[in-house]
């Protein structure tokens, strides 16, 4: 889905947890996530917490995606 | 570490008044049986049933399949951690019933457990088609939770496997296999001209009920080890998995890895088997990285010249594999992978969901994707409902007449990586 959105034209972040799958797939702007199960969460911590997490990694989605790249590049 | 292994071939199973073993002839008390699986309080019923090669059955969902063993001699029990003490085991000898089984069922994730035919073309797809097989109907108290079910059920076949395996423990095998791991010194001296071969075997770890456990520790919390391999063949890992069915590895199979019973067989003519390493698949990435780097650190320090690597589970698996291969040829080692694939039904689509050009030598266990047609049976031990709910169904795979259509995938064994199966490709 990643390298089909970017074939129309339209710049993808992919969010993922296992990254070098990712990368094997050409994902190009990469921004890894916290567990397989869990991505853009984490049951072990408050609901506080995990809306922060889930900000911090929009954020660095965002950064990302206007972000100019040459290669493929992981936004650790 | 010296282990032999005596084996009762059992020919046909059969309830009765007194659980024994005569004439090749497994016996089972029902009544004995029902009140130990039931000791365990989260349990609220057992029924026990019998499934015999050939016979019209059908038995779903299953969750695990086990085979009855003893310890004769030698230190711990089988299934240390569980059944028996935490004590290392692998040395003595151990008296196996060759040909029977224990079978658990129960909806445990419902979409993750599989199908077990004993006839017509499931059957072939299967090895557990091939033993006379003591099912366990269990079902939890109301309100257990899924993990508490787990716990219990895979407790229930351990306990009853080893009830079995002690009906063994003064008869005469027919037949006794011997295996020996030298130290890796030894070993060197002994065989100075064979190449050094190890074994990778990746054990399911990602938590929320697909898990292994090794001497009573869950997988996903241990760092990569060395284990002897006959530790193995005393239960010394246990399946807790309730993952897609075809690929995942079950109790039986880790008791009868077939890649260390052909390591064995080539040891000290084509290789030096020189040791064995268990390491995990979790869900974290930095989990994945250390454990494929530990791996890797491991076999360089052994020394090794070629390594197999089997893997358990598909999808992000894929991962772990492919880094435990990338990292261990990284090391100048060279490596064999043993996986299966999900090509799509019509097998054009790509069978991994990871890749390396250091994967350059593959054993597949066939294409999980593929679509089988299986028969209707006259008896259902089990529940036949979650069937369109299996990983590898769909809405109107079981049809009003019984006959089912379904991807391979729903047939428990069917594309097992570590080559215990019969299908493959070349």
């Amino acid at each position: 889905m990643v390298k089909e959105i970017e074939r129309a034209g339209i710049p993808v972040v992919h969010l993922c947890t296992v990254v070098p799958i990712s990368l094997t797939v050409g994902a190009n702007r990469i921004v890894p996530t916290v567990a397989i199960p869990h991505p853009l969460g984490n049951p072990g911590t408050t609901p506080e917490e995990e809306r922060e997490l889930r900000r911090k990694l929009l954020d660095q989605a965002l950064d990302a995606l206007s972000t100019p790249i040459e290669d493929q590049r992981v936004f650790e | 570490m010296k282990l032999e292994v005596g084996y009762i071939p059992i020919r046909d199973i059969r309830f009765g008044p007194e659980s024994k073993v005569d004439n090749n002839v497994l016996y089972v008390n029902k009544r004995e049986l029902s009140a130990l699986i039931l000791a365990d309080e989260g349990i609220a019923s057992v029924a026990l049933d019998l499934a015999r090669p050939g016979e019209s059955v059908r038995i779903t969902p299953v969750k695990d399949v086990i085979e009855p063993r003893v310890k004769v001699s030698g230190t711990g029990g089988i299934f240390p951690g569980w059944c028996a003490k935490v004590r290392t085991v692998g040395e003595g000898r151990t008296h196996v019933l060759k040909g029977a089984a224990v079978v658990t069922t129960g909806k445990v994730v419902g979409f993750q457990e599989g199908i077990i035919d004993m006839s017509g073309e499931g059957a072939q797809y299967t090895p557990f088609s091939k033993l006379n097989s003591l099912v366990l109907v269990i079902q939890p108290k109301e309100g257990t939770e899924s993990h508490a079910y787990e716990k219990s059920l895979r407790l229930a076949g351990l306990k009853t496997a080893e009830y079995l395996g002690k009906l063994a423990e003064h008869l005469e095998p027919e037949e006794v296999h011997t295996y020996e791991t030298l130290s890796v010194t030894e070993g060197i001296k002994k065989y100075p001209e064979l190449p050094r071969v190890g074994y990778v075997l990746m054990l399911q770890s990602q938590g929320l009920l697909h898990d292994t456990y090794v001497y009573g520790v869950d997988a996903k919390q241990t760092l990569p080890t060395l284990i002897g391999p006959t530790e193995l063949m005393d239960g010394a890992i246990v399946s807790g998995n309730c993952v897609s069915a075809c690929d995942k590895n079950t109790t039986y199979h880790h008791l009868n890895n077939p890649v260390v019973e052909d390591l064995f067989s080539e040891h000290g003519k084509a290789l030096n088997f020189t040791g064995l390493i268990i390491t995990n698949e979790n869900v974290y990435l930095a989990d994945k990285e250390r454990s494929s780097d530990r791996t890797a650190e491991l076999c360089a320090y052994l020394g090794l010249d070629g390594v197999i690597i089997s893997q358990e589970g598909f999808g992000n698996p894929d991962a772990d594999l492919i880094m435990n291969c990338r990292k261990i040829e990284a090391k100048g080692i060279r490596t064999v992978i043993i996986t299966d694939e999900y090509a799509g039904q019509d097998g054009a689509s790509q069978s991994l969901a990871d890749a390396d050009a250091a994967a350059d030598a593959v054993v597949t266990g066939g294409n999980a994707n593929m679509v089988i047609h299986l028969p209707a049976m006259d008896r259902v031990i089990g529940s036949i409902d979650r069937v369109d709910h299996i990983a590898g169904g769909w809405s109107g795979s079981l049809k009003e007449d019984g006959t089912i259509t379904a991807e391979l995938q729903v047939i428990t064994g069917a594309t097992n990586e570590l080559g215990f199966n019969t299908l493959s490709a070349r």
